[in-house]
């Protein structure tokens, strides 16, 4: 795929990622009344695995900003988006397969395998909505209440990034 | 230099992620502060026709809840145009408790009439009560207010954006500068206070939800006229504490508490909400008050703006009170001077 064709798909995807968000997925109810669905944080978890490391953390700064500005949160967004692209390479580090990564291969449920696609999408997911949910309270006040909202919000924010998988990630060969 | 230049690309990713952490951890702390321009939240013009837009389609499928909710409002407004003939009557005293001979007390909530009517001048009674028979007047969560003064319009606006699981708490209405919205302003809903407006752009405003951990509405039980502060604690968004009620004092359950004017936001006497349930927590000096608040913030559409009136004269009287060295004031302009007749 060219360099230009590659700069128009993922700008289209950034927004439509951020506009169901704001226009849709953002307006749900809570679930149980605790749990917010991140859907947006699909755009920096699927980017392709060789994207280098700054143009990663520039487009979840603008993802994020673009939230903050939608739901009035100054930089909330932006600075937990930000330490997840930043976290993105480590963990597939931590996660390489036995022989490396192939080169046509991307964060999809098909290709890497139910195993690693979990492992991967339950770390990034918690470490993001951790970092989130406790920035946002600004204090270790509330505990119990603050993990609840977190655990919640990474059973919904997951269960929406993995139907967006199953809907829209191509089925390809599975790795051997 | 060239080892620069390698150096700054083998650590680009970890400065540049910090550059961008500090960045967005400093728009993040800066934003409940009141000067920030309407640019970095959703006054923003691109943001808010988003949501106005957003706003328009699923008005559609909530017609019938919205207009429930209206034609309620409609019922409050439309019963102060028919009050019932002994709506204007309260009690005078009220019972406080039994003298040694086993009497009863009666504590007068005002001056005795009979001794106010004979204190003032029978013209100036009388010119008070034309006064109080004003029409043109909207009660909006208790305490009137004009509608048709040209100065200070109230501005009805529309809710499109309202965000209630947050620790701070915004809304977004599509009224701006352009309709006379300024940031600092009161807002008011039909059913007690909402909110204080944040930033405003050309036709959008950010606001200050009642539901914000920085947000504190300087209020009064209606009753006696205590002096506290609501304050949201940040659970639930149907409920406040109301702080700084001495534990000496006497609560009711179902006490209104309303503004009491003293931050020049919002006009006196708009409701917030009424007390629910009180305890006395050993280690305060003060009551612990849970008040059920008045505005249902989970299905909030229609809002105004309000302009509290004297609040320029007001504070710049304060500040010249409380300023550590007073300014001396001015001698009288010389135009004044000019048509004093001279000695």
């Amino acid at each position: 795929m060219s360099v230009l064709g590659m700069l128009v798909r993922q700008l289209l995807r950034f927004g439509l990622y951020a506009g169901l968000q704001v226009l849709i997925v953002g307006q749900l109810p809570p679930l149980f009344g605790l749990g917010w669905c991140f859907l947006y944080l699909g755009f920096v978890l699927f980017l392709p695995l060789g994207t280098p490391i700054a143009l990663q953390l520039l487009l979840g700064f603008g993802l994020g900003l673009a939230m903050d500005i939608s739901y009035d949160t100054g930089g909330l967004h932006a600075a937990a988006a930000v330490l997840l692209a930043y976290l993105r390479p480590w963990v597939l580090r931590l996660l390489t397969p036995r022989d490396g990564y192939d080169a046509q291969d991307t964060v999809n449920v098909h290709q890497m395998g139910w195993q690693w696609f979990l492992v991967y999408l339950l770390l990034l997911v918690g470490l993001h909505h951790v970092v989130y949910f406790f920035l946002e309270l600004g204090s270790f006040q509330h505990p119990l209440r603050t993990l609840g909202r977190v655990g919640v919000s990474i059973l919904f924010t997951s269960a929406a990034l993995l139907i967006v998988q199953l809907l829209f990630a191509p089925v390809r060969r599975k790795r051997s | 230099m060239r080892n620069l230049i390698a150096f700054l690309l083998r650590f680009q990713g970890v400065m540049l992620f910090v550059l961008l952490e500090v960045v967005s951890l400093f728009l993040f702390v800066t934003n409940s502060s009141y000067q920030r321009a309407a640019f970095f939240n959703s006054a923003n013009t691109y943001a808010g026709a988003v949501l106005a837009r957003r706003t328009q389609v699923t008005d559609y499928f909530k017609l019938d809840e919205l207009n429930r909710q209206l034609l309620v409002d409609n019922a409050q407004l439309r019963q102060q145009l028919y009050p019932p003939d002994f709506s204007r009557r309260e009690a005078d005293s009220l019972p406080v408790g039994r003298d040694t001979l086993g009497h009863l007390i009666y504590r007068h909530l005002r001056p005795d009439p009979s001794q106010a009517l004979a204190a003032a001048s029978p013209g100036q009674s009388a010119k008070g009560k034309t006064r109080d028979a004003k029409p043109d007047t909207l009660l909006l969560g208790g305490a009137k207010l004009a509608t048709r003064d040209v100065a200070y319009p109230l501005v009805p606006a529309r809710v499109l954006n309202n965000s209630l699981r947050a620790v701070d708490n915004y809304l977004t209405l599509n009224v701006g500068t352009a309709d006379g919205v300024q940031p600092g302003l009161g807002v008011l809903s039909a059913s007690g206070v909402v909110g204080q407006v944040k930033s405003a752009s050309a036709h959008y405003a950010t606001v200050f939800s009642l539901l914000h951990s920085k947000m504190a509405v300087a209020a009064k039980i209606k009753r006696d006229g205590t002096f506290g502060s609501v304050k949201w604690p940040g659970e639930d968004y149907s409920h406040a504490l109301l702080d700084y009620i001495p534990r000496q004092n006497r609560l009711v359950r179902g006490d209104s508490v309303v503004t009491s004017g003293y931050n020049a936001i919002f006009p006196e006497g708009v409701f917030v909400g009424t007390v629910e349930s009180f305890v006395k927590e050993p280690d305060k000096n003060f009551w612990t008050v849970n008040v059920r608040l008045g505005v249902d913030f989970s299905r909030l559409t229609y809002v105004y703006v309000v302009h509290n009136r004297p609040r320029t004269e007001r504070d710049s009287l304060e500040t010249a009170l409380t300023a550590p060295e007073p300014t001396p004031v001015k001698p009288a302009t010389p135009a004044k001077q000019l048509t004093r007749p001279p000695r």
